[in-house]
């Protein structure tokens, strides 16, 4: 059995939003709008869904930053554990020293509240409430994006200065199951947490419940660049985020 | 009758409903509503969709109208199956529970004419057997959003060939492609609703 890697540093932040807060450009982007806009009545029963999930959703994530390397094209350690994030990702990680880990949920709370609706038997109204799930989660995300961003620019860190990691760059996050990082390493990355992060649990088939959450890791180093996507280089023409694009 | 096809490309059950009961006053033909009206409406929904004209949310909403007033027609056509193009096991696969693009393609398949069997979501291929053998099916649909559940499909294609059903398999999800389709032997493949409909009347020979 392996030992958990020490953090250099660790974070975990639970909180709230009101339905008006709910980003509404990201939530009809995941259903599917690109740059268009719903028309009146779906607006209509988007926003009473809104009303009535955002409120009782208690979003968390946690977080910790651990020393990495890329140790081969395809393949990175952290925290002592080698990872496979294949070469999309590995192609971003040039100037990597660190990463911050993180496993991010709209929570259990949400869930419930769409099993009530879900319970109703309308499909139309069971599809926007995936969809504000699928927001909730990634600001979850996007919410620890920013939290790194401004401790890594931020006042003096003992910590960080220590580990060279003031004023570091920080990409964007990658995730198992995208850019071709199988999703059986997903149960690697939660051998880096504590038992039931944020009250996430891993199916035998390795997919998280609840079901609005996300895992992944945002990559940091003095000399790392960030890099947009690039969905052409990889291999999965089917990618939802590809579609979103 | 435009007045229906506009209410049920619009997604209007109430309107939609209404239109096919006044239809039905003036002494319309069941069938005639149908053919004339609903399956035009569809038809365009689902081609402003497949032209970026029209979302999902557009064609869920239409799929509804449409299932509404077809619960209105059945018991006066001649026979139930009269209105049935086909009979539809639908499923995710076993260690999958993502269920909303599974019942996206159902409640469009259902808009469309076809009587859909839900078996929900992580499913055993013993139970698409059984569900396919009790319903009489022509279409075995499996759904999968995992890349370590997709490969179930697999053995479900090759279970429903060896237990000899006269059923068609057609599959999606979001890590599944034509050729994964093929070379697992499944019938056909679709990467949204709109387009699962079209496949399963191809099928169906529709």
């Amino acid at each position: 059995m392996t030992t958990m890697a020490t953090p250099l540093i660790q974070g975990e932040k639970t909180f709230s939003i009101t339905p008006e807060e709910l980003d509404r450009k990201e939530l009809w982007t995941a259903m599917g709008y690109k740059d268009a806009e719903p028309e009146g009545e779906i607006c209509k029963t988007v926003e009473s869904l809104v009303d009535r999930l955002v409120p009782a959703a208690r979003i968390r994530y946690t977080w910790r930053i651990l020393e990495a390397e890329k140790i081969s094209p395809r393949q990175i350690v952290a925290g002592g554990v080698t990872f496979a994030p294949e070469g999309i990702i590995c192609s971003y990680l040039k100037g990597m020293t660190h990463v911050c880990m993180y496993i991010a949920t709209a929570g259990r709370e949400f869930d419930m509240a769409v099993k009530e609706l879900n319970a109703e038997g309308d499909v139309f109204k069971d599809f926007i409430a995936d969809s504000i799930g699928t927001t909730l989660a990634e600001l979850a995300v996007s919410r620890l994006g920013a939290d790194l961003e401004a401790l890594v620019d931020g006042p003096d860190n003992e910590e960080l200065l220590k580990d060279g990691l003031q004023k570091s760059g920080v990409s964007m996050s990658y995730s198992p199951g995208y850019c071709d990082w199988n999703l059986r390493e997903q149960r690697l990355f939660f051998s880096l947490f504590p038992e039931e992060p944020c009250g996430v649990t891993l199916t035998e088939s390795c997919l998280m419940q609840p079901e609005k959450s996300v895992s992944g890791f945002f990559a940091l180093g003095k000399e790392l660049k960030r890099q947009p996507y690039h969905c052409d280089i990889c291999r999965n023409k089917n990618c939802f985020r590809r579609r979103l694009r | 009758m435009s007045e229906l096809k506009e209410a049920i490309y619009k997604g209007n059950m109430i309107k939609a409903k209404a239109e096919v009961q006044a239809a039905l006053d003036g002494g319309a033909d069941p069938q005639q509503i149908i053919d004339e009206s609903m399956i035009p409406a569809m038809e365009a929904i689902g081609k402003d969709f497949a032209e970026g004209r029209a979302f999902v949310p557009n064609l869920l909403l239409s799929a509804r109208a449409m299932k509404a007033c077809l619960e209105i027609l059945k018991p006066l056509m001649m026979a139930e199956n009269s209105t049935i193009l086909g009979t539809v096991v639908i499923g995710t696969v076993k260690g999958d529970l993502h269920d909303i693009g599974k019942n996206l393609v159902a409640a469009m398949l259902e808009g469309r004419g076809f009587k859909v069997v839900n078996l929900g979501a992580d499913v055993s291929k013993e139970r698409f057997i059984e569900a396919a053998r009790e319903n009489n099916a022509d279409i075995i649909c499996l759904s999968a959003l995992l890349t370590t559940t997709m490969g179930y499909m697999k053995e479900i294609v090759d279970a429903v060939r060896e237990a000899g059903l006269s059923v068609k398999i057609m599959v999606g999800g979001a890590p599944l492609n034509a050729e994964y389709a093929a070379s697992i032997g499944a019938d056909g493949y679709s990467s949204n609703a709109n387009e699962a409909v079209a496949l399963a009347k191809s099928l169906m020979g529709a």
